[in-house]
């Protein structure tokens, strides 16, 4: 009696969840309520139990592959008679050709502040990233442990402290013990002081040689993302099936940046204060404000040979690395162009800080419904349209604002007429 | 020539020419080829162009002229270090050999192996091995191979007397023996192990020949300097094998002209020595056989020439020649082209 | 379905490899017409015949090297080495010849072959046919390493060893040749490079191989009833490939990672791991990686002492649960 397995519900607005990783094997035993299989969805990654004993018989869905909800992944029963396999494949092995001779394992970059607090208190790496994540405050854990008569913190105590802060805060009592003094009065002006984690005062001091260096220009030019909407719209939920996150303008802007690139070099190089190193790759570097983690800009390498939904998927998984602090060196280096994406709150056009030794960084913004005038044969209209503002600082030593322009320009006219329709049809 | 009678020490053609002008003239041109070949390695050592080390034949050309004609196509070849002859021997370009050795990307292995690896397996040379003995047993096992899909190839070994006192040595005679294995293990005994006097080392006279009896094998002692014994005597052994016969092992006495490696000046070799053998230089010999059967001085000049011209090619493509890319670093560590030990 | 033991698992992986292709063959000291000395190979003389299960004289050198030269040109030869420790014996094929031939040749020459080798102590074999040297392997670079520790893995790891073509260490272990498992009707095959998870957990990741895979799964269970600590143990299977995104998943998990290592302490297998873990996962880490290892010296025959060398269920409950609540 065969039984299958199902992709189980996984919560309310869950349609589909990938498959990560198959704890069983094709012909285990499986026993109900064990470990069979771990999925992600765009909520969670949960375990899933076997809600059957028997023999995993058949595994329909891989790891790596998405289901829907209520798909059959896998089957369990009695076995046919004899499985039929072909000489199997040498191991999964396929070391990532990227992976340099000298970068067999991946350090991960990151500090996540001192492994030494204060009174001598030692906090566990886990523990340190996870406060830093959450924005915590360390020395406020560290006199806790002290409290407590212990030298470390560890994850468990951060975790406390973290649903402590999801609570609602008791109301402050007139004084506290002694020796916590708290760090927020300030005797002068008397408004709080935030202090910075080392993070966000390295990052700091990187914008600030950045801006001082290099002489920033800003220009702008307005762009129509009306047609980029509409095949947006159009393959919104194919794409959100194929691929488990959503399509949003970031992609088509990098696109068409790349495509740009091409005729314009010089915007794609490098500058060491003498010379000017074009690029014949394009890495394209997504800044990601990591709020208590500072800014980071991972690269996508050779960005150039992406079409639209490779991009997507590769900026994505960049994007997801830098906010689960797994960047690696490798992630962070060779970028050649950046793009800064500052459209979340609505606002018109950012300039934004160059990425030194970068020549140039694209910024968009808000992209949304406004009057805009559309010639057609019988004459000239006010139409709703989707308007963006697309703009570049770049360094003025490198080259001029017409180049810029130029650049600026076309890129404007790739986004607008460009068969987007295309790119998304060929690729699904 | 019956096959499985070997010819004696010293011994002459008899009547009829059994081995043929065009094979002479073969033997000839492997001998001086290879001979022109090694002497243009050793000038590049002294110009730094190749690094490293190098084991050089200089005056063991017959040995490995006088199988390499006598092996067929797929008939398979294992050497030592001291395998440049033996791989230009079946075949394989001057370019390759000395761009190997100058670690060129036009190496027969785009410089990875290097001098002491020489492996050319379109041409069957499956291997030069650096480890004394090794390959001994390795040549059992192609031997085996052959046995095993009734295949017809004979898998010859070559190695020097040095070879003879290693372990592997004894358990590959042994194997080759109690399996009757299609093997000829070839011994080119040139009196020195490394730098020390054979004779010192080895409790027999004949380092090879003198073990064959523990194995069961007869005890064939060979001039290693004259092509055509070496013909006649690989052809007997290849044939014996190739009809089932089982392994042989022969030992070819000759003397090698330089050095163990470029690095030994070779003071360790009693005054007068090197001037006799100088005087049985294979070349010598050969040119002689030639002119008995009746070979023009033009035409062996001719063929002295074209060696000439051929090194000269060889040289000036492997000087022009690139260094191998770099991602080679990494390739070929496993059987996908890669070097993955991890996910 | 049937329960087969560890041993009787090894012929039939064997037997299934051979009758699926021919060049298939099998070499190595009274393997043949004795079955094997741990009978780990009865019965494939009489299917196959003398021609493909040789039986050979003592001559390591020349069994590894013949394996070499026939998967050079064209076999897919399985070659026994008795005891483990005989490696030591032949180990130039192993360092020196069959790892580097495709490198040095330049991608010329293949050599796929497996090495099978009965491993491991708590036999009281004494200090020379006792030593657990999966990692004198897993240092060389251009050979694969894998120790199963169940029949099914057995048979499933020889098939993906006969068929991969580069030459593969295959460490079978003395003590589990009598245990039993399950094991399906029908070919098995596995994959190189794959961990398994025996037990998910979600308070340490404990990494194990051959003999310690069940140790520590028993281990797990007293943890889980005694200690309520509930412990993820991975069977690490495979060496080299290495299955990294396993373990170090596990360990973003967990926060902790144990090893259990019969090797002695030095350069044991379970320190490369450590060290991977200590870079990449660092930043998952909640407390030091702890290795569980046969101390660092050669081993006794007396039972009691060998009993106290490996390390035992008991230990690893001990020392596991000393370090987490400590």
């Amino acid at each position: 009696m065969t039984a299958t397995i199902i992709m189980p519900q996984l919560g309310e607005t869950v349609a589909e969840g990938k498959i990560l990783a198959w704890f069983k094997s094709v012909g285990d035993q499986i026993r109900e309520g064990e470990n069979l299989f771990e999925v992600e969805t765009d909520k969670v990654t949960v375990d899933v139990q076997a809600i059957v004993s028997g023999r995993l018989s058949e595994i329909r869905v891989s790891a790596g592959e998405v289901a829907k909800i209520g798909d059959v992944v896998a089957l369990v029963g009695p076995a046919v008679a004899a499985v039929d396999v072909r000489s199997a494949p040498t191991g999964v092995m396929r070391q990532p050709a990227w992976r340099a001779a000298f970068e067999e394992v991946s350090t991960p970059i990151g500090k996540f502040g001192p492994a030494k607090g204060p009174d001598g208190v030692r906090i566990t790496p886990l523990a340190r990233r996870l406060i830093a994540q959450a924005g915590l405050d360390l020395d406020r854990l560290a006199q806790d442990a002290r409290r407590r008569g212990s030298n470390r913190v560890v994850e468990a105590d951060v975790r406390a402290a973290l649903a402590q802060e999801t609570a609602p805060a008791p109301p402050a009592p007139a004084s506290l013990s002694t020796t916590a003094a708290p760090p927020q009065r300030s005797a002068q002006s008397g408004g709080a002081v935030v202090s910075l984690n080392a993070v966000r005062l390295k990052t700091g001091e990187r914008l600030a040689e950045n801006w001082r260096n290099i002489p920033h220009v800003f220009q702008a030019i307005e762009v129509d993302f009306t047609s980029i909407d509409r095949a947006r719209r159009k393959h919104k939920d194919a794409f959100q099936q194929a691929h488990g996150f959503s399509l949003t303008y970031l992609p088509f802007i990098a696109r068409a940046t790349c495509l740009a690139l091409q005729a314009f070099p010089n915007v794609n190089a490098r500058f060491d204060g003498k010379a000017l190193t074009l690029s014949r790759e394009t890495h394209l570097g997504i800044a990601v404000d990591l709020s208590h983690n500072g800014l980071v800009v991972p690269v996508v390498r050779d960005a150039g040979d992406l079409a639209l939904v490779g991009l997507a998927k590769a900026m994505r998984r960049q994007i997801e690395k830098a906010r689960a602090g797994k960047l690696t060196p490798d992630d962070l280096a060779g970028g050649t162009y950046s793009i800064s994406n500052n459209g979340a709150f609505g606002t018109s056009f950012t300039a934004p800080i160059i990425n030194a030794p970068q020549v140039a960084i694209l910024s968009t913004d808000a992209i949304k419904l406004k009057p805009a005038i559309v010639s057609t044969s019988e004459g000239d209209f006010i139409a709703a349209r989707m308007m963006g503002v697309i703009g570049q600082s770049f360094d003025h030593r490198a080259f001029d604002g017409a180049y810029s322009a130029a650049f600026l320009s076309r890129l404007k006219q790739i986004l607008e007429d460009r068969n987007w329709g295309d790119e998304l049809d060929g690729e699904q | 020539m019956e096959s499985g009678k070997i010819a004696a020490v010293g011994s002459e053609p008899v009547g009829n020419d059994d081995i043929g002008l065009e094979r002479r003239l073969e033997l000839f041109r492997l001998q001086v080829e290879i001979r022109d070949c090694e002497k243009r390695a050793y000038d590049l050592f002294l110009q730094n162009l190749i690094k490293g080390t190098s084991h050089l034949s200089l005056g063991q050309e017959a040995v490995a002229a006088g199988f390499g004609v006598a092996m067929r196509k797929g008939d398979k070849s294992f050497c030592t270090y001291r395998g440049h002859a033996h791989t230009l021997a079946r075949g394989a370009s001057m370019e390759g050999m000395l761009g190997e050795l100058m670690l060129r990307d036009i190496g027969l292995m785009r410089g990875k192996g290097g001098s002491m690896h020489l492996t050319s397996v379109e041409h069957d040379v499956l291997g030069s091995y650096a480890i004394i003995g090794a390959h001994l047993p390795i040549a059992c096992g192609s031997a085996w191979r052959a046995q095993y899909l009734g295949e017809k190839d004979v898998s010859v070994c070559f190695f020097g007397d040095g070879a003879t006192n290693i372990g592997a040595f004894h358990e590959a005679l042994n194997f080759a023996a109690i399996w009757k294995l299609p093997v000829v293990f070839v011994c080119e005994n040139n009196l020195y192990m490394e730098y020390t006097p054979i004779s010192e080392v080895t409790a027999v006279k004949h380092p090879a020949a003198d073990r064959a009896a523990s194995y069961g094998l007869e005890s064939i002692v060979i001039d290693g300097n004259d092509a055509d014994e070496v013909y006649r005597t690989a052809y007997a052994a290849l044939a014996k094998a190739r009809d089932g016969g089982g392994p042989s092992i022969i030992e070819c006495l000759t003397y090698r002209h330089s050095g163990h490696s470029r690095a030994d000046p070779a003071k360790y070799r009693p005054p007068g020595e090197l001037e006799e053998w100088l005087k049985r230089d294979p070349l010598i010999i050969y040119r002689q056989r030639l002119k008995e059967f009746g070979v023009a001085d033009d035409a062996i000049s001719a063929i002295e020439s074209e060696s000439k011209r051929k090194v000269e090619a060889a040289t000036a493509a492997c000087k022009a020649a690139p260094q191998a890319p770099v991602d080679l670093l990494t390739a070929d560590v496993y059987a996908d082209g890669g070097w993955a030990w991890r996910n | 379905m049937a329960e087969l033991t560890y041993r009787d698992a090894v012929a039939r992986g064997i037997a299934q490899e051979m009758e699926r292709d021919d060049r298939v063959v099998f070499l190595g000291e009274d393997i043949g017409k004795a079955g094997g000395v741990f009978k780990a190979t009865v019965g494939l003389y009489e299917k196959f015949g003398p021609l493909r299960v040789r039986d050979t004289p003592i001559s390591e050198q020349a069994i590894l090297g013949a394996a070499m030269g026939a998967a050079m040109t064209g076999l897919r030869p399985i070659a026994e080495l008795m005891f483990a420790d005989f490696l030591a014996v032949c180990f130039d094929y192993v360092a020196n010849e069959m790892s580097k031939l495709r490198y040095m040749t330049n991608g010329q020459l293949s050599c796929p072959l497996v090495v099978r080798t009965g491993n491991g102590g708590g036999v009281r074999f004494g200090a020379q046919h006792s030593q657990s040297i999966e990692n004198w392997t897993m240092m060389i670079p251009g050979v694969k390493v894998v120790a199963p520790s169940s029949p099914v893995d057995v048979i499933g790891l020889m098939a993906a060893a006969v068929r991969d073509p580069d030459p593969v260490i295959f460490h079978e272990h003395k003590a589990l040749y009598a245990t039993k498992g399950e094991v399906p009707d029908g070919e098995i095959v596995d994959v190189l490079g794959i961990a398994k998870i025996l037990r998910p957990g979600s308070d340490c990741t404990i990494a194990a191989l051959g003999l310690m895979a069940p140790r520590a799964l028993e281990a797990a269970g007293v943890l889980a009833r005694e200690h309520k600590i509930d412990a993820e143990v991975i069977d690490v299977r495979s060496l080299v490939p290495l299955d990294t995104q396993t373990i170090l998943g596990s360990i973003a998990k967990t926060g902790r990672l144990f090893t259990v290592e019969e090797n002695p302490r030095l350069c044991g297998w379970g320190a490369e791991i450590a060290s991977i873990a200590a870079d990449e996962a660092f930043w998952d880490l909640d407390g030091p990686i702890v290795r569980i290892t046969t101390p660092h010296i050669p081993l006794p025959a007396a039972d009691h002492l060998e009993d106290l060398a490996l390390p035992s269920a008991a230990r690893i409950v001990e020392k596991v649960c000393r370090v987490l609540n400590g």
